[in-house]
């Protein structure tokens, strides 16, 4: 049984994780392709190496960022996701509903 | 005593026949190059000398033959899958396997022996009886059943309701059955390989020569093959190898894990199966009872094995057979497993010309085995995929094309 | 003689106790023992040397290895099957019996298949039984042959259970290097563990023979274990195999019907090595044994093996086992010993003292079978001229036992687990471990280590390391090893002598022949992994303990290849075989019960499955199911009633940007919902397809509570919060799901029933509309309350905390007991929500069904720059449609109601599929809905349905909602 750690809980057993998948960039939902928008919905990276992804400690349901090797499984860093992600993220200009 | 032992009995010499050439150096160039020397691969290569007359191939492959998912796989053979497309493909591939012993003059030790997919909840019953209903619309034999019927037929299975699950009914599958899955890859080389189809193991591809959007050559650890067409069959490692060619594929690798018991005298003639339990299990003619669940909860480029995935599986194997408490495992193993978001494989053309994919294997690709051989040597031979394999394009992502087999083939294989 | 006529006087016996008598059954005759002893050595004291019959040619077999390795002494005991004699420790009244016979153990018809045994080549199943679908025939036949041991299908499940370890240090192996290691580990200060899988602490100190006196062992061995005993901080686990090595040192550890779990800071491995058997023909029979076999028998159980022995030898502890045999009272004819000279060591010339001939140079080559091969008779040895060659001169010794002493293999399982690779050395002719992994370590003789010094000092060394590994650093650092490790000298290159009339095994435990091997490379199985798999070398029970290395000598030497650049196949776990009960444990199933389980159980409800949780289905006999489900119905339709919902989800979404997050989430537009109402939800996952729905409440400005499916709860919550983790909204979710029980009160009474016991909300339908959400006391408890139309009567759903929901549940069905309330199940409301058109997630939809397709379209906000899915659903519908959900109704009466998936079939083609239908109990027809061609969508429309027995029924369509289609029914 691997351990992972947890940033908020500390080193625990795997088993009390879900792996969320790799941390990706969605393109702009209304300027992109319609193959880019494919692309992001149904296309992996899939690498080989060091990734980082999203991983939930579900008792606590916290998410956070794991670097991982997807071949040897080790695990390098887990890390807060505030650390990739500190700003809040806005779609557009403020939407029709909210101005009717 | 059948007569094909006599002559070895009888001979004082054994009358040794490699099965399969000896190596040799590569050669500078082929017509077609194929990646992967596993079942699928080696399938390719047989039907391409068999239907197509095109034997100037090299089948390339980074270990031992056959030694990567078609040696770790559980060897599940049926058609009862969910959707027509995946239905009408999977039924050719059973209809070639029944007659591949005698093709072959090998025998691939194919035995029928009725496949049940439990159901433990009124979801899975509706589950079940819409692949049974599918199944029969295709001419597939396939009936959704209740207890009365399971325990005439599997008198050995735990049909009490005292239970945690159930056991509500199951899709039952006659024809489902099991193979001796090295023969069958063994079986496709010796043929390749006697008609001049040259087999290079330990021969790992390094990456492609495309020029213009075409494929022109392979370079590998031991140098560098010009070749008109390339064919890709290498499960578990699908996206490294795309990767090398600069394309991209909707595939997670991920464990799928298995494991065997001692032998033991038959006592279970049936595959069976159970999707909530996350459990399936079949008797090899050998005695031992071959087992495994669902992939595991992760993706991996890794064969190691774990106790998480035991334990979880034999306590549910002793919910459907409480007697096998002091029975005994005695091997866990592990393949990589080429999960696709809908369950369903991607086979056909590639964004590069001349360059072919089989993929997307998952939990899925043993079975698949001959059709996709042969669908997939008509589509290089040809370089226009049958109908047949036109709803598993890859193209069929970006169209939201998806071929749901969800329900199908997650676990059950 | 007590205690069998092979028992010898103490101080031979180290492991028995004599004072303990114990009688056992084997094939129903009477053996007497002692406790201590193994089911093996128990018959071995009164000569029951045969213990099975063999895999293939159910040849007789016996004590090989005596070390629990082989699978030569696999018996069946009562209903488990496969159970090792040698290492399985009596019990009174024991009842044993051998497997894999036909006849009796000693008479076996099926032994008549080695007649054709030349007929059988390597992989003779793959050339043969398959011409004109014959193999269905042959298939039955050798399944039937095939197997060990018998399953008792009415075994009953025993007791297994589990528990978790934890240890700075765990030491695996208690020989003298793990024992050595656990000292120098705990003198570090941490907690150590050592695990030995014998009742005996010490190892080869037990039974080897290192010295002439051949006592100097156990006294080592008893200081040693002493010394474990008086040190506090070691904790020991005997009769304790670890079977496993898992990743960040997780060990499994089996020990009686428990299952420990066992995580460690650190890991040595100290599991020492594997005697190797010799071949040469009938190196099978009872009789032939490994000459360690021979020691554990005399020093451990105190067992004299035979009474006139022969010792193929290659190995200065050949002597060792010769002198041991001498003092047990068996006569050793001669020591035939492959090496050019067997050299003078201490031992041999104590051997020569003796006056015991010494055979340089030469090889035993056959072992004489007794009559029906139940043992031996004499061996034969010969002058050897070129490896695996000899003159052919045989020269005769008659004997009742041969003990190969040739040479080891490490036992390296759990470092193979590990990872460690191992690497053939030409200097010991062993394989050794290349590079160990971070936090494993390795002493002893699984490290290429034999002389007893260095095993000692390695020990401690490897102790050392760990500890400083694991944190513990109490100790000073131990002198590195110095000199000769003792591994040359301890395994001959080629113990192998073919002989031209076969029955020279390589692997006992599958039959395997030389010839095989030879064979299988010829045909072109010449890779280890592909001569494994055509051969099947290696994959009996013992998994290539005894078998690979020799494969892999004859591999390479047949394809001329180098050892170094080949390697053993990679060994798997278990160590040991484990049992599906030790694995499976008491296996904890978790259910969940809803506040009001008892009073539904107390109602007689029928219960069903919702993902953990148990539902009533409806209330009544199972007979009577059809007729309660419609009479529940018809309660709610007519009159009231009430249903538990607390297993739905309930999430608290709060803070300024709750709408906003909702906006993204789901596909409706939450930005303008007032306070003080609800709305549908409708989750689509990022492909479009649709996964969850429920309502949101507004309560507050700032929060919403947001009910999800049963099923779809937790993943919603997940969802939610990952997603926030990246927008970094002002919001906060909570997953309340179990925090509150649930009932929906329906029915055209409900209002009056509740405002029986609901005092502090206006009831009335203009200060509590349909669609409009209060929070209010009901019987004193606090509550939410929904008014929401699923069933499509005025109703509403109630959220009380958990805590009270039984209270809850009480006091309405007392408040409705004069109005005649009714509790309703699942079924029921299936039904009702059924006339009512609406759709249930997962039932009505697939994993790819869109909202378009489920004619959800109304669901889906306009021009909200962005939610879950909606790029996905708008690139889908730039096509056309390919099916749409509809409402139907089947117009012939007598027709049978088409059950959940019959499909909808246009000529040859599946159109679709019913997805709910049911007969109406309020409409007195058939209705359902389905998944039609979008041409066939349109009200009016006719529809083929294929139904039970492929009879085909017409649907027509119909608008939806089937019942009160104006809804004024919920609305009232």
């Amino acid at each position: 049984m691997k351990i992972m750690n947890c940033p908020l809980n500390g080193p625990r057993n795997i088993s009390e994780f879900v792996w969320g998948g790799e941390v990706r960039e969605m393109p702009d939902p209304v300027a992109c392709s319609d193959r880019e928008w494919a692309e992001y919905v149904f296309i992996e990276n899939n690498k080989a190496g060091f990734v980082r992804e999203w991983w939930c400690h579900v008792p606590t349901s916290f998410w956070f960022i794991a670097e991982r090797n997807t071949v040897t499984e080790e695990i390098v860093r887990t890390y807060p996701a505030g650390e990739l992600f500190s700003r809040r993220v806005e779609f557009g200009a403020k939407t029709k509903d909210e101005q009717r | 005593m059948p007569f094909g032992l006599l002559k070895y009995g009888l001979s004082a010499k054994y009358p040794a026949r490699r099965h399969f050439p000896k190596a040799k150096e590569l050669k500078p160039t082929y017509d077609v190059v194929i990646v992967g020397a596993g079942g699928h691969g080696l399938a390719a290569a047989y039907y391409l000398v068999k239907d197509w007359g095109i034997t100037n191939i090299a089948v390339l492959d980074k270990s031992y033959l056959a030694g990567g998912n078609t040696a770790r796989n559980t060897a599940i053979i049926r058609s009862n899958y969910l959707t027509p497309e995946g239905v009408g493909f999977y039924d050719e591939s059973v209809r070639l396997y029944q007659g591949l012993s005698e093709e072959f003059d090998y025998n691939i030790l194919y035995s029928v022996r009725g496949h049940f997919t439990l159901a433990h909840t009124d979801a899975a019953i509706r589950t079940s009886r819409w692949r049974a209903e599918v199944n029969k619309h295709m001419g597939v034999d396939s009936e959704l059943i209740y207890p009365d019927e399971i325990r005439r037929l599997c008198p050995s299975l735990n049909l009490s309701d005292d239970v945690r699950y159930p056991i509500l009914g199951a899709l039952y599958h006659p024809p489902g059955a099991i193979a001796r899955h090295d023969a069958v890859a063994w079986g496709y080389a010796r043929y390749a390989g006697d008609h001049g189809v040259e087999i290079h193991t330990n021969t790992e591809v390094t990456g492609f020569i495309i020029e213009n959007g075409r494929v022109k050559g392979v370079e590998t650890n031991r140098g560098r093959i010009h070749c008109n067409k390339v064919l890709q069959a290498v499960a578990g490692s699908s996206s490294r190898v795309s990767d090398l060619a600069g394309f991209r594929l909707p595939i997670r690798t991920i464990p799928l894990q298995a494991c065997v018991s001692v032998p033991l005298k038959p006592f279970l003639d049936q595959i069976v199966v159970s999707g909530s339990l996350h459990v399936y299990v079949s008797q090899s003619d050998r005695g031992e009872l071959v087992m495994g669940g669902s992939t595991d909860p992760y993706g991996l480029y890794s064969t190691r094995s774990t106790l998480d995935f035991k334990e979880g599986l034999l306590g549910h194997m002793l919910e459907l057979f409480p007697f096998l408490g002091d029975v005994k495992l005695v091997r866990q193993w592990a393949g990589m497993a080429d999960m696709t978001p809908d369950f369903s494989p991607v086979m056909g053309k590639t964004p590069i010309e001349n360059y072919y994919i089989d993929s997307g294997w998952g939990t899925w690709g043993f079975k698949a085995t001959p059709v996709c051989g042969k669908r997939m040597a008509e589509t290089v031979a040809t370089g226009n995929p049958p109908e047949l394999l036109q709803p598993f394009r890859l193209e069929r992502f970006y169209e939201f094309q998806q071929v749901g087999e969800k329900g199908a083939a997650s676990v059950g294989h | 003689m007590r205690g069998g006529i092979n028992r010898l006087p103490a101080p031979f016996g180290r492991a028995i106790d004599r004072s303990r008598p114990i009688g056992i059954t084997f094939e129903e005759r009477d053996f007497d023992g002692y406790a201590g002893d193994s089911v093996a050595s128990v018959l071995a004291a009164d000569d029951q040397w045969i213990l099975s019959r063999s895999f293939k040619f159910r040849r007789p077999r016996g004590v090989l290895t005596m070390a629990g390795q082989d699978a030569n002494t696999l018996v069946q005991i009562g209903s488990e099957p496969n159970v090792l004699a040698d290492r399985r420790l009596i019990e009174p009244a024991l009842a044993v019996s051998a497997q894999n016979y036909d006849g009796s153990l000693e008479v076996d018809r099926g032994a008549l298949i080695q007649l054709f045994g030349r007929f059988l080549p390597v992989g003779f199943y793959y050339k043969a039984f398959y011409k004109g679908g014959s193999w269905k025939y042959w298939e039955r036949i050798i399944r039937n042959r095939a197997g060990l041991g018998k399953v008792d299908t009415y075994a009953h499940h025993g007791y297994f259970d589990k528990q978790y370890l934890f240890a700075d240090v765990a030491v695996v192996g208690g020989g003298p290097a793990g024992l050595s290691a656990a000292l120098q580990a705990a003198a570090g200060g941490g907690e150590v563990i050592l695990i030995d899988e014998w009742p005996l602490l010490g190892g080869a100190l037990n039974y080897a023979r290192i010295d002439r006196d051949g006592d100097k062992a156990a006294a080592l061995g008893d200081r040693l274990v002493d010394q474990i005993r008086a040190t506090k901080n070691i904790g020991v686990l005997r009769d304790a195999v670890c079977t496993g090595w898992f990743s960040d040192n997780w060990l499994a550890v089996i020990q009686g019907n428990r299952f420990y779990k066992l995580r460690a800071k650190s890991v040595v491995l100290a599991t020492g090595s594997l005697e190797q058997p010799a071949v040469f023909r009938n190196n099978d029979l009872p009789g032939v044994m490994n000459g360690t076999a021979a020691q554990r028998l005399i020093r451990l159980y105190g067992i004299r093996p035979g009474r006139k022995a022969v010792v193929a030898a290659a190995n200065e502890d050949a002597y060792g086992v010769t002198l041991d045999l001498g003092d047990a009272g068996c006569a050793v004819q001669a020591v035939v010993d492959l090496r050019r000279s067997a050299g003078d060591g201490a031992m041999v010339r104590a051997v020569r003292g003796r006056g015991i001939p010494i055979l340089e140079g030469h090889a035993v080559i056959e072992a004489i079978a007794a009559t029906g091969k139940h043992g031996i008779i004499a061996a034969s040895a010969a002058r050897i001229t070129s490896e695996g060659q000899t003159d052919g001169r045989a020269m005769t010794f008659e004997c009742d036992l041969l003990c190969m002493s040739t040479g080891y293999s490490p036992a390296g399982q759990i470092l193979h687990h590990a990872g460690t690779r191992f690497a053939y050395d030409h200097a010991t002719n062993m394989f050794a471990p290349a590079v160990l992994p971070p936090h494993v370590f390795a002493a002893g003789s699984v490290n290429g280590t034999y002389r007893l010094e260095a095993v000692l000092a390695e020990g401690r060394r490897a102790g050392w390391a760990a500890s400083q590994d694991a944190g513990c650093i109490g100790a000073s650092e131990p002198q590195a090893v110095t000199g000769d490790r003792g591994g040359e000298g301890q395994t001959h290159a080629w113990p192998i002598f073919p002989h031209k009339r076969g029955s020279d095994f390589v692997d006992f435990d599958e039959d395997l022949q030389v010839k095989d091997l030879v064979n299988g490379i010829a045909d072109g199985y010449d890779d280890i992994e592909l001569l494994k798999r055509y051969s099947t070398v290696g994959m009996g029970p013992s998994q290539g303990r005894h078998s690979a290395v020799a494969a892999v000598r004859v591999l390479a030497r047949e394809t001329k290849t180098d050892l170094s650049q080949l390697s053993v196949t990679t060994q798997r776990p278990p160590y040991m075989p484990e049992k599906f009960g030790h694995l499976a444990g008491r296996v904890f199933e978790p259910e969940r019960h809803t506040a009001m389980h008892h009073r539904h159980h107390e109602m007689g409800a029928r219960m069903m499955l919702a993902g953990l949780w148990y539902r009533p289905a409806f209330y009544g006999k199972a007979e009577q199911r059809d007729r309660a489900i419609r009479d529940e119905a018809l309660a709610v339709r007519n009159n009231v009633g009430l249903i538990d919902v607390s297993t739905l989800g309930g999430l608290d979404v709060r803070g300024p940007d709750a709408a906003e997050f909702l906006n993204r989430l789901y596909t409706f537009a939450y930005a303008k919902q007032p306070v003080g109402r609800s709305r549908y939800v409708l989750m689509c996952d990022q492909s479009g397809a649709i996964i969850d729905d429920g309502v949101a409440c507004r309560f507050l400005d700032e929060h919403f509570y947001v009910t999800a499916t049963t099923s779809g709860v937790d993943a919603v919550y997940r969802l939610m919060l990952q997603w926030n983790a990246q927008w970094r909204l002002d919001i906060d979710v909570a997953n309340v799901t179990a925090a509150y029980a649930g009932v929906n009160i329906a029915g055209p009474r409900s209002r009056e029933v509740l405002s029986k016991i609901c005092h502090d909300v206006d009831l009335s339908p203009e200060a509590f509309p349909y669609m409009g959400v209060r929070m209010g006391s009901v019987a004193g408890i606090p509550t939410r309350l929904l008014r929401v139309g699923f069933v499509g009567e005025l109703g509403y759903e109630i959220h009380a905390p958990a805590s009270q929901g039984e209270a809850l549940w009480d006091a309405l069905m007392a408040a409705g007991g004069t109005a005649g309330i009714r509790p309703f199940g699942v079924e029921a409301q299936r039904v009702l929500r059924l006339e009512k058109g609406h759709i249930i997630i997962s039932q009505d939809t697939d994993g790819l069904t869109h909202p378009h397709e489920a004619d959800m379209a109304w669901a889906i906000a306009k021009n909200k720059p962005y939610f879950m899915g909606g790029r996905s659903i708008a690139i889908q519908m730039k096509k056309p449609l390919t099916r749409k959900l509809v409402g139907f109704t089947v117009d012939d009466h007598s027709a049978p109601v088409p059950e959940e998936c019959h499909l909808t079939i246009r000529g040859s083609e599946i159109t679709g599929r019913v997805t709910s239908a049911v007969r109406s109990p309020a409409l007195g027809r058939t209705i359902g809905l389905a998944y039609v061609a979008p041409d066939q969508a349109v009200a009016g429309q006719i529809f083929d349905i294929r139904i039970e027995g492929g009879r085909m029924i017409q649907g027509r369509v119909v608008p939806i909602p089937f019942y009160d289609p104006e809804n004024k029914r919920q609305e009232m």
